[in-house]
């Protein structure tokens, strides 16, 4: 497996508090990685730095080998935009844009004609069990068909990393077992790898692997084989 | 409502931080702000009929001869183009005595001359042959002063002058009768100083600025309801918090309502303490005759307990409509309403407003007040008809749109057709007014004679006489002039056709005012006059439409823009979650701002250019109720117009750009 996306020694201070104190991280093609700890142990944190949204204090973020942490803001949003999908609990669909819309919004940043652009989008909406719901807004549609267009959005741009923050945090249990299958199962089809924290166990058994983070440092690495 | 939730509500209003401390402190800027401008203009309407009441003891109101005590005469002499009102008065023998006319302690015996404190000053400042000798020399030496109560400003020019029933000044010849006198020349028996007829220079002051409170009354409205939009954002999530908690949507409405009405009866209270304080300041600027006396801007203590309740009750409402949400559902904060559909029946509406408005001013002599009341029933149907349009323009943008910006734009637009009329709102109407004002600079007057001063006489062969006396006189006062005796028929002079003489005079304004008053002996009963005098009516109209349209505009402007930028800020702290997001994943924040700013521009654009088609339609419609011309010049000053409104609208939404760049800037997911 080649690594896609790595990060080594990260440090992150915010005042006296260390959010992360030196930790080591590596994720593959079409690999997924779930990060779980408590509350204010550093989790968020680790992925906002992998993903390039906090810089950090010390270490390094490399993508396909690349250095990123140094890269500057615009560089860094270019590449957000481009090369990594983003699936957070709630609240990312815009709320006034018809679900494929939310869709193709991303490939329409890039460029990519808006005609082309909602075709591309809607080629997402059978595989998540979407169709039929293209024209709706994200007002009309249940919490599991939102994170299910969200999921539909981070991948639309062909991404090479995925990172989902408590991707079913707002989801009953029932619903949340779906998405994080789909999520899954999505993500290693299409080929990218996957970064989630989260808070319940049961999803992030559907990871390959799992970090637990605590006190900013890595408390233990458990691997799986996922089906 | 029950104290614990006074007190939860004092409790969180003073722990919501800097930022919630400084959205409460704007929304109270707000609210003073829009209580001062309804202050004004409400001080403005009151003053100006007070100010024309004030007037009316001028006008002679005739009784029967029988019932007669005095005679009254009324005239109007110019002096650097300012009118002077000289009221000539004579108590008939035999008859009972005529009361004091108001401003003066006693009637007027004969010799007596009484000045306004303002002609006082004029005739002080200004050489004898150039004013004052117009007037009869006071008998006891010195001028007496016309008191307060006389005056409707204290810039006003009036002399009353005490005379005899025999002195020409207020015989049958100073009757005036001219077309163009307009109530500036009049005479009558008269038995008390209670007449109902305002001066010239006053009776349209009060109309004029209904007008101009009518166009701007909606764009006040605008900027009151922007101020309770602020920190709705925070109070949501605050209060959805509370509703998770256990909080009743009733006690969720009282908190907000409590904390809203809090915020904006202290601003608007400001607001009238503000007013208060700076009437005397506001009292200075002057509009028509002039400027004001202090107590005519007071509105009174129950005007002013209304506006403040008004604004107060505006910016409660506007905040509790805003957490419709929240107490509709505790999850409401983060999840959207069905896009806010407009129905037909506003067009239909609107449509029915204009074809009725139409219909009313066809083949019909209007009155001011009844084009007042259209106007303000076409302005309540763009009212409803606002939001219809922006829907429709919302969704044809959507269909075509290329760009994210655009597409964004466009779908906001449709989503929130209200919420995005409401931003545009007041520059849209303001161009509305821009358009009706700047081509309805009535323009009816007879041309400009510059350097004439005509003297009206019996007949012709009188003018004939009194062409010699008048070179006499003119050459001994050391002015240059050429006097003729121009035909009845000739009308391209200031007599119209009156008989009389025309002295065309050499020189500047000191000329024209020394020859005004070298002349005056000849007349018996009438003074000499300037163009001035038959184009009052004309003056006195393009000079209040010009400056309640001036006033109108810039107070419209100024609202729009803050209403503007105001929206725009609230809107940026609404959706700050959904920007931040948008922006965490590598949305650049120039297609967020250009979002923004489309979502003005895209309706103003089309919404501006309409309403200042029908401004410009209304405008033709009272300059064809009043029989005149449209102005056509106007229109370089109509784009001048809608250009600075429009970048003064689009920088006021710029100002909150740094608002955008800061909430996305901050790296979490949490909203506030």
């Amino acid at each position: 497996m080649s690594t896609v996306l790595a990060g080594h020694g990260l440090i992150k201070k915010y005042g006296s508090t260390t959010a992360l104190a030196g930790v080591d991280v590596e994720v593959g093609a079409r690999d997924s990685l779930a990060i779980m700890g408590p509350s204010g142990s550093g989790k968020s944190t680790l992925l906002h730095t992998l993903a390039g949204i906090i810089r950090p204090d010390g270490g390094q973020v490399l993508l396909r080998g690349e250095r990123i942490d140094q890269l500057g803001e615009n560089r860094l949003s270019a590449l957000r935009r481009k090369r990594f999908g983003f699936v957070f609990q709630f609240g990312q669909l815009l709320p006034e844009l018809p679900a494929e819309e939310n869709v193709a919004l991303p490939l329409m940043l890039e460029g990519v004609p808006r005609k082309e652009a909602v075709k591309r989008a809607r080629r997402w909406f059978s595989p998540l069990g979407l169709e039929g719901l293209e024209q709706r807004r994200p007002g009309q549609l249940s919490g599991g068909q939102a994170q299910r267009v969200a999921i539909a959005r981070a991948l639309a741009v062909e991404p090479d990393v995925v990172f989902a923050d408590e991707p079913t945090g707002a989801l009953d249990q029932a619903t949340s077992t779906e998405v994080i299958q789909l999520l899954t199962f999505v993500t290693r089809d299409s080929g990218a790898a996957l970064v989630m924290v989260t808070h319940d166990a049961d999803v992030a058994a559907h990871c390959g692997r799992i970090l637990q983070v605590r006190d900013g440092r890595i408390h233990s690495h458990d691997q799986y084989t996922v089906a | 409502m029950s104290s614990p939730v006074l007190s939860l509500t004092w409790h969180l209003a003073r722990s919501s931080g800097r930022r919630g401390l400084q959205s409460q402190l704007l929304a109270a800027v707000v609210a003073a702000v829009s209580t001062f401008v309804l202050l004004l203009m409400i001080a403005a309407s009151l003053g100006s009929g007070d100010r024309a009441d004030r007037t009316a003891w001028r006008t002679p109101h005739a009784v029967p001869a029988k019932a007669a005590t005095a005679i009254q005469a009324l005239t109007t002499t110019y002096v650097r183009h300012e009118p002077v009102t000289v009221v000539s008065l004579a108590q008939l023998p035999g008859r009972e005595a005529t009361p004091a006319p108001p401003g003066l302690s006693a009637f007027p015996e004969q010799g007596e001359v009484y000045l306004s404190p303002a002609l006082v000053e004029l005739v002080r400042e200004l050489p004898a042959d150039q004013l004052a000798d117009r007037l009869p020399g006071p008998a006891r030496g010195s001028y007496g002063t016309i008191g307060v109560a006389g005056l409707a400003s204290p810039d006003e020019l009036v002399a009353v002058v005490g005379r005899v029933p025999t002195d020409p000044a207020v015989s049958t010849a100073a009757e005036g009768g001219n077309f163009y006198d307009e109530g500036q020349t009049e005479r009558a028996t008269i038995a008390t100083f209670s007449s109902p007829k305002p001066s010239l220079f006053t009776g349209l002051d009060q109309q004029m600025a209904v007008l101009g409170v009518v166009l701007l009354v909606m764009p006040v409205i605008v900027l009151g309801s922007a101020a309770g939009r602020l920190g709705a954002a925070r109070r949501e999530l605050r209060l959805a918090a509370l509703r998770l908690a256990g909080a009743t949507p009733r006690q969720i409405i009282a908190m907000t309502a409590a904390e809203a009405a809090a915020v904006g009866a202290a601003g608007a209270l400001t607001g009238a303490l503000a007013y208060g304080a700076l009437l005397p300041a506001l009292a200075e600027i002057p509009y028509g005759i002039g400027a004001w006396y202090t107590w005519q801007l007071w509105v009174g203590l129950p005007w002013l307990a209304a506006v403040v309740l008004a604004v107060t009750a505006l910016i409660t409402v506007s905040a509790v409509t805003m957490l419709h949400r929240v107490a509709t559902s505790p999850l409401g904060v983060a999840q959207q309403a069905n896009p806010r559909r407009t129905r037909m029946i506003r067009l239909v509406l609107f449509v029915a407003v204009l074809g009725y408005v139409t219909f009313s001013t066809q083949g019909s002599q209007l009155g001011t007040r009844q084009l007042v009341a259209l106007l303000a029933l076409f302005y309540g149907a763009f009212w409803l008809f606002g939001p219809w349009v922006v829907d429709r323009l919302g969704r044809i943008a959507g269909r075509f749109a290329r760009r994210p910006a655009t597409l964004l734009a466009a779908r906001r637009l449709s989503d929130d057709p209200s919420g995005a009329w409401r931003t545009v709102s007041g520059l849209v109407l303001a161009g509305f007014v821009a358009g009706f004002f700047s081509v309805s600079q009535l323009s009816f007057g007879f041309p400009d004679q510059p350097g004439q001063v005509a003297v009206v006489t019996g007949d012709s062969a009188a003018a004939q006489r009194a062409a010699a006396e008048a070179r006499t006189l003119l050459r001994e006062a050391g002015v240059t002039a050429t006097v003729t005796v121009p035909s009845e028929d000739d009308f391209h002079n200031p007599l119209h056709g009156s008989p009389g003489l025309i002295a065309r005079v050499t020189g500047g304004q000191d000329q024209i005012d020394t020859a005004v008053t070298a002349l005056t002996p000849l007349t018996a009963g009438r003074l000499p006059y300037t163009q001035d005098y038959p184009n009052a009516m004309d003056n006195v109209v393009t000079d209040r439409l010009g400056m309640v349209s001036t006033a109108t505009l810039a107070m419209s402007f100024l609202i729009a823009a803050a209403s503007a930028g105001l929206t725009a800020a609230a809107n940026v702290l609404d959706r700050r979650r959904v920007y931040n997001l948008l922006r965490l994943t590598g949305t650049p924040l120039k297609v967020l701002d250009r979002a923004r700013v489309r979502e003005t521009a895209l309706p103003l654009a089309v919404l501006a250019g309409g309403t200042t088609t029908m401004g410009v339609y209304g405008a033709y419609q009272l300059n064809k109720a009043a029989d005149s011309t449209m102005n056509t010049s106007g229109a370089l000053q109509l784009a001048a117009c809608v250009t600075i409104g429009t970048l003064a609208m689009l920088t006021a939404i710029s100002a909150s750009k740094p608002l955008l760049r800061k909430v996305t800037a901050e790296p979490t997911q949490t909203a506030n």
